[in-house]
């Protein structure tokens, strides 16, 4: 944001907002003016890595009986994972994953989040590589739980071979390949990067809209207004937007491993 | 199909994933199954060169053997 408040103040925006407005630029002081290697993207990460990590560390190091209201809020975020995540969609066995779920359903939220925050404003997650790595982790370990949970064989079989009579299987089989292997990890990653990208997209819009008609014309100043009034409503819906794609990306890992776990169909 | 390995009390709804995921289960089965065998009759088209018919074969066929997933995994356990 700093950046595009510099290009705002000299009057310079270009108004349609593309791609390359992802791309910010190395916030090392040194280093080539195509060096990526740390951006305010990856510092967001760490950023949000850190502050988990610090407030639970910080709410939980003193448990009480009668929490005081850090403990609370961290409790009952766990709390919420845990039974309206975990245990809704696997049961009982879902607990021991209560707390990758926690996990998974806070860093998500946080990152998000930085979507509408003010000096953050873009989420890491408006870039596919983060999405796509979070799915690659949920998609790794609901096949390491059905592989251990059955066995190999059994685990293929359970997710590959539906109830059926046997002269639909050769039917049917590709598609479960399809759907269970290829399509879920690409859907929990597109699905994420989509939302935070076109979000962010939105917002750009109809920020840089409102200073390109006010530079265009000056009798459009009233439509400028409001452009930038739809640029908060437009920040509601995107917290709207950033809380449910959160509880998504969770839920949909946690129904992965629970079909991992499944006994027979 | 329903969770007879389980205590019955577990409050999930056994073996059929709740909520968003059945949902989003279906919906991949739906269009998973045009996308793969639309593929599949895509290649024979272009190994046979009958200009889209094994394409429209594929979606169709792709499309009821989604609709039999959809019912299998997902519908009423019998």
């Amino acid at each position: 944001m700093f950046g595009q408040a510099n290009v705002l103040a000299q009057g310079q925006a270009e108004f349609p907002p593309s791609v390359g407005d992802f791309y910010l630029p190395s916030i090392l002081p040194w280093g080539a003016e195509n060096s990526y290697w740390f951006t305010k993207i990856t510092a967001m990460v760490w950023v949000a890595v850190g502050i988990l990590i610090i407030f639970f560390l910080v709410s939980y190091r003193k448990p009480q009986l009668v929490p005081t209201k850090r403990q609370w809020f961290a409790e009952s975020i766990y709390g919420f994972v845990r039974n309206n995540i975990a245990v809704d969609m696997i049961g009982h066995a879902g607990v021991r994953f209560a707390p990758y779920f926690t996990t998974l359903f806070c860093f998500i939220l946080l990152t998000n989040f930085f979507a509408i925050l003010p000096f953050f404003q873009i989420s890491p997650n408006s870039h596919i590589a983060f999405p796509a790595f979070l799915a690659v982790i949920s998609y790794v370990m609901f096949n390491y739980v059905g592989i251990r949970h059955h066995g190999f064989v059994k685990y293929f079989k359970n997710s590959l071979v539906p109830p059926a009579p046997w002269y639909i299987l050769p039917l049917l089989i590709p598609i479960e390949l399809f759907s269970t292997f290829i399509v879920r990890p690409f859907s929990l990653a597109v699905r994420l990067f989509a939302n935070m990208f076109a979000g962010h997209m939105l917002l750009l819009v109809f920020t840089l809209g409102g200073f390109a008609m006010l530079s265009a014309n000056v009798w459009l100043a009233p439509v400028s207004v409001l452009s930038w009034v739809m640029t908060i409503a437009l920040t509601f819906l995107e917290f709207l937007v950033i809380c449910l794609q959160a509880y998504v990306f969770t839920v949909l890992t946690a129904s992965y491993v629970q079909g991992a776990l499944a006994d027979e169909h | 199909m329903a969770g007879d390995q389980k205590p019955p009390n577990t409050g999930g709804s056994g073996d059929v994933p709740s909520g968003a995921g059945q949902g989003w289960t279906a919906l991949s089965y739906l269009i998973g199954g045009m996308l793969v065998w639309g593929f599949i009759g895509w290649l024979v088209d272009r190994w046979l060169d009958t200009g889209g018919v094994a394409t429209g074969i594929g979606v169709v066929l792709g499309m009821a053997g989604g609709i039999i997933l959809v019912v299998r995994r997902l519908g009423t356990p019998t």
